[in-house]
């Protein structure tokens, strides 16, 4: 316990300063989530590499929590579905499923080039198409992988904070 | 005019008829004919029972009845009581009879729909008409076997008739006559399915061999009163008890405890009943514990209070423990079952034991002095008999038909059934609600009546009063408590979510009969919880026949329960109404909301992408039950074995896992399986002594004869 509160004393504050607001209105539908944006993450088919980008987006750096967004472990609890990968064919029905089971609105962030277009993976055999191709998407990050920050600048759009 | 003499010979009369009408009728219309003659006999034996606890008193001696003896009937209010519990059930349970006799039902026939595709199902080796067909139609031609055949059909009347005649046996020799005649006829129905299992003919064996070793003791025990005091008739064993020494006094009253107690289903002396109720067909099963466990309890009291005059504490301490040890063993091992029989038999120990534990509590009152108090208990202990008599007869019932229907008795495959078979759930729902005694059901009154009379007896002086009663307050609220896991287990997992096998899936509601039947029951239950104060006079009629109290426990003349000697007043009605009112409140208020907000998105069940969830991820009644096993883990000793085979190539990857648990009946295992190891062991031995040889037995005889004159020298 002692170790623990000289770690804390003494690594003191890691996470960055808070850039400045986004400009851009928050979308219609996010408005009524009022700041507070719960979000499940959904791995259509990556390779890992926006999922890590989106790990550090939630780490100690970039903190996204500070800004009103928090993982959740469930669609039932989600506002957002936050999509990576080309979608594979066995991952497609568990995607619409996961989207359908969200409460209105359910809003889809696709995170990464795969999830916008196919990437590197576009014409594989088991890749049935882009997110857009399977579900509505709201908001997109592109990137190969985007930086954290641009996970949590697209983030901040939807809690407007 | 003496309504009891007319009552008591149409009983006899009709449980005659009913025997031949069972033993003699064409087969499709045996079930009816015998169950008419039931159904009357039960009718009889209300009006006799309700004439004697409306004060009526009767006696005869018929000397040619009976060769030596002859019969001796003598009808008191408490007899009465016995008698009018065991006729209502005995008219329900015949109602139901009929129909269960009938031909149809998954068990019997397999005749649900979609029978077609039960080859293979999970359920399908118990309930498919393959393995059935040819057995049923045999049974339905010739009937040599099972519930329709001619021997259980001809014995159901018989039993019915004894156990109703029990209590009015007015000496020592009509009632072991009646008693027998009793144990030997449920002997035979608990028999009848002894073709389809063969667990029911080990259930035969220990039946009939405790049941015996009971009439032995009981034979002893009387015999000894009878012969101390100086005659058979009940009159002349009250007027000698007086005299007798305390040592014989005390030997009686334990040796006939013991028979009674095992009759009734108390632990230790219980191991017969979580074999033989489970295994008897379902109309016997509520029989047997319904009625023929009360009969223990009229014992008890007839011998001890009645007879004996009661006795010091020590006789009914050793009650008390008997009791509150039933109650809580019987309880915890009704929350380990999930064979739903055997689950409602283990409650029958449990409800047994706190109407044994009411009874103790009365006798320690009346030694200390305290009379009044002692009545209240003794009629808190006979209500509950009545209200166990009420809500386990329909327990036992919907319980027989869930069986017919789906030919389980395992919880662990049951389920679905309250969409399938609405009725029998519901009067399961109304038996489950007495049974867990919380209000408003019936068992929750005579339950607070137990505890009032318990608290205050704290105000008893004696050191055995002060530490025992606190303990056995405590036993009835765990024995509640779990009482209310078992039954929210049997009801959740057995009529809820979805069907666990394809019996279950199978199920259709019962016939009109069995339904007619468990409505008279759930009638009774209902008019037993909302006004258990109509039974008040009958209640004091009762105890002060028992010679326990000649003041009256109850106030009388009340919808409501008011203890006549504290401050205590209890109106189930009023707690009915304000419960119905306050759910039917909270259900408007929760549909408020719902109804503002109209916009309303049918989804599919989000099954976290892992597809439909099954009917095996369900809760079962095993795993409803395991926290309570893990809480209970040094009492109930339960046995698990693991077993992992690897594959040949590497001990790493698992081939099959095999997991076992049991958990044993303790004191079973504790108690009898030495005893019995014992006895085989001396069995073994004595075989030595029969060489063959003609001499060595002449010899035997000669040393015989002379032991017993030498015994008989020294000892006369």
């Amino acid at each position: 316990m002692g170790g623990l509160l000289r770690k804390i004393r003494g690594t003191g504050r890691v996470a960055e300063a808070a850039p400045p607001r986004p400009e851009a209105d928050p979308l219609p539908a996010a408005r009524e989530l009022g700041g507070s944006v719960q979000v499940r993450c959904v791995d259509a088919g990556s390779c890992n590499g926006c999922e890590i980008e989106i790990g550090n987006a939630f780490g100690p750096v970039y903190d996204a929590e500070r800004y009103g967004v928090r993982l959740v472990a469930s669609p039932r609890h989600a506002d957002v579905a936050l999509v990576t990968g080309p979608v594979t064919r066995n991952m497609a029905e568990p995607l619409r499923r996961t989207v359908a089971a969200m409460p209105q609105p359910a809003i889809v962030v696709a995170v990464g080039d795969c999830a916008l277009d196919c990437g590197e993976f576009a014409g594989g055999y088991g890749v049935e198409g882009s997110v857009v191709d399977m579900v509505s998407v709201d908001v997109s990050v592109p990137g190969c992988p985007p930086e954290p920050a641009a996970i949590v600048t697209a983030l901040r759009t939807l809690t407007g904070r | 005019m003496n309504a009891v003499g007319p009552a008591l010979a149409a009983v006899g009369g009709l449980a005659v008829a009913g025997a031949l009408a069972g033993g003699l009728a064409p087969a499709r219309v045996r079930p009816l004919a015998a169950g008419l003659c039931t159904a009357g006999l039960g009718a009889a034996g209300v009006v006799a029972g309700a004439a004697a606890l409306g004060g009526a008193r009767y006696g005869v001696w018929l000397p040619g009845l009976l060769p030596l003896a002859g019969v001796r009937l003598a009808v008191d209010p408490l007899s009465g009581l016995f008698m009018a519990v065991t006729g209502a059930v005995t008219v329900a349970v015949a109602v139901y009879g009929v129909g269960y006799a009938s031909p149809g039902g998954g068990m019997h026939g397999g005749r649900g729909p979609g029978d077609e595709d039960a080859a293979g199902s999970a359920g399908g080796r118990h309930a498919g008409s393959d393995a059935h067909e040819p057995r049923d139609a045999l049974a339905a031609g010739g009937g040599d076997h099972g519930v329709r055949s001619r021997g259980a059909q001809a014995v159901g009347p018989v039993f019915a008739g004894a156990m109703v005649l029990v209590p009015a046996a007015g000496s020592v020799s009509t009632f072991l006559l009646l008693w027998e005649l009793m144990a030997l006829a449920s002997l035979l129905l608990v028999l009848a399915e002894h073709r389809e299992r063969p667990t029911v003919r080990s259930a035969g064996l220990w039946y009939a061999v405790m049941t015996h070793l009971g009439l032995v003791l009981l034979l002893v025990g009387l015999a000894l009163f009878a012969a101390r005091a100086g005659g058979e008739s009940f009159a002349a064993l009250r007027a000698g008890a007086g005299g007798m020494p305390a040592g014989v006094r005390g030997t009686v009253f334990v040796m006939t405890a013991l028979a009674f107690t095992s009759k009734a289903g108390l632990a230790p002396l219980h191991a017969w009943l979580p074999r033989a109720h489970p295994e008897a067909p379902s109309h016997v099963s509520a029989l047997m514990s319904a009625a023929m466990v009360n009969l223990g309890v009229y014992g008890l009291l007839r011998v001890g209070f009645d007879l004996l005059g009661g006795g010091p504490a020590w006789w009914w301490l050793l009650l008390m423990g008997a009791g509150a040890l039933s109650a809580v063993y019987g309880i915890l091992q009704a929350a380990m079952a999930s064979d739903l029989k055997r689950l409602l038999a283990y409650s029958t120990s449990e409800n047994l034991g706190l109407v044994v534990l009411g009874t103790g509590a009365a006798g320690l009152f009346r030694a200390a002095g305290d009379r009044p108090l002692a009545a209240l208990a003794l009629a808190a202990a006979l209500l509950h008999v009545v209200n166990h008599a009420a809500f386990k007869a329909l327990l036992f019932c919907a319980a027989g038909s869930v069986l017919r229907a789906t030919g389980l008795r395992d919880l662990d495959r049951l389920g679905g059934l309250r969409a399938r078979m609405p009725v029998t759930a519901g009067l399961f729902a109304l038996g489950a609600l007495g049974a867990v005694a919380l209000p408003p059901g019936n068992g929750f009154v005579s339950e607070w009546l137990l505890l009032q009379a318990l608290v205050h007896g704290l105000a008893v002086p004696g050191a055995a009063a002060a530490v025992v009663l606190p303990v056995a307050v405590a036993v009835i609220a765990l024995s509640a408590g779990l009482a209310a896991a078992v039954f929210v287990k049997a009801l959740g997992v057995g009529f809820f979510a979805r069907p666990r096998s394809a019996g279950a899936g199978r199920a259709v509601e019962s016939p009109p009969a069995m339904l007619a039947g468990m409505a008279l029951l759930a009638a009774c239950c209902a008019a037993l919880a909302l006004v258990p104060g109509a039974l008040g006079p009958a209640l004091t009629r009762a105890v002060r026949a028992a010679g326990v109290g000649t003041e009256k426990p109850l106030a009388d003349g009340e919808l409501g329960v008011h203890l006549a000697h504290t401050s205590a007043a209890l109106h189930p009605l009023w707690v009915a109404l304000a419960l119905v009112a306050g759910t039917a409140a909270v259900a408007g208020l929760a549909r408020l909301p719902a109804r503002r907000r109209a916009r309303r998105r049918d989804a599919r069940l989000w099954d976290c992408g892992g597809g439909a969830p099954t009917a095996r991820m369900a809760y079962t009644a095993t795993s409803f039950a395991e926290p309570l096993q893990r809480v209970f883990d040094d009492v109930l000793a339960p046995e698990q074995d693991v077993d992992v085979t690897p594959v040949r190539e590497s001990a790493y990857l698992v081939e099959r896992v095999r997991f076992q648990r049991l958990v044993p009946d303790r004191i079973e295992h504790r108690l009898y399986r030495p005893l019995l190891a014992a006895v085989s062991g001396l069995a073994d031995r004595a075989r030595g002594l029969g060489g063959g040889s003609v001499h060595l037995y002449l010899g035997y005889g000669l040393f015989g004869l002379v032991a017993v004159l030498a015994a008989l020298v020294v000892g006369w």
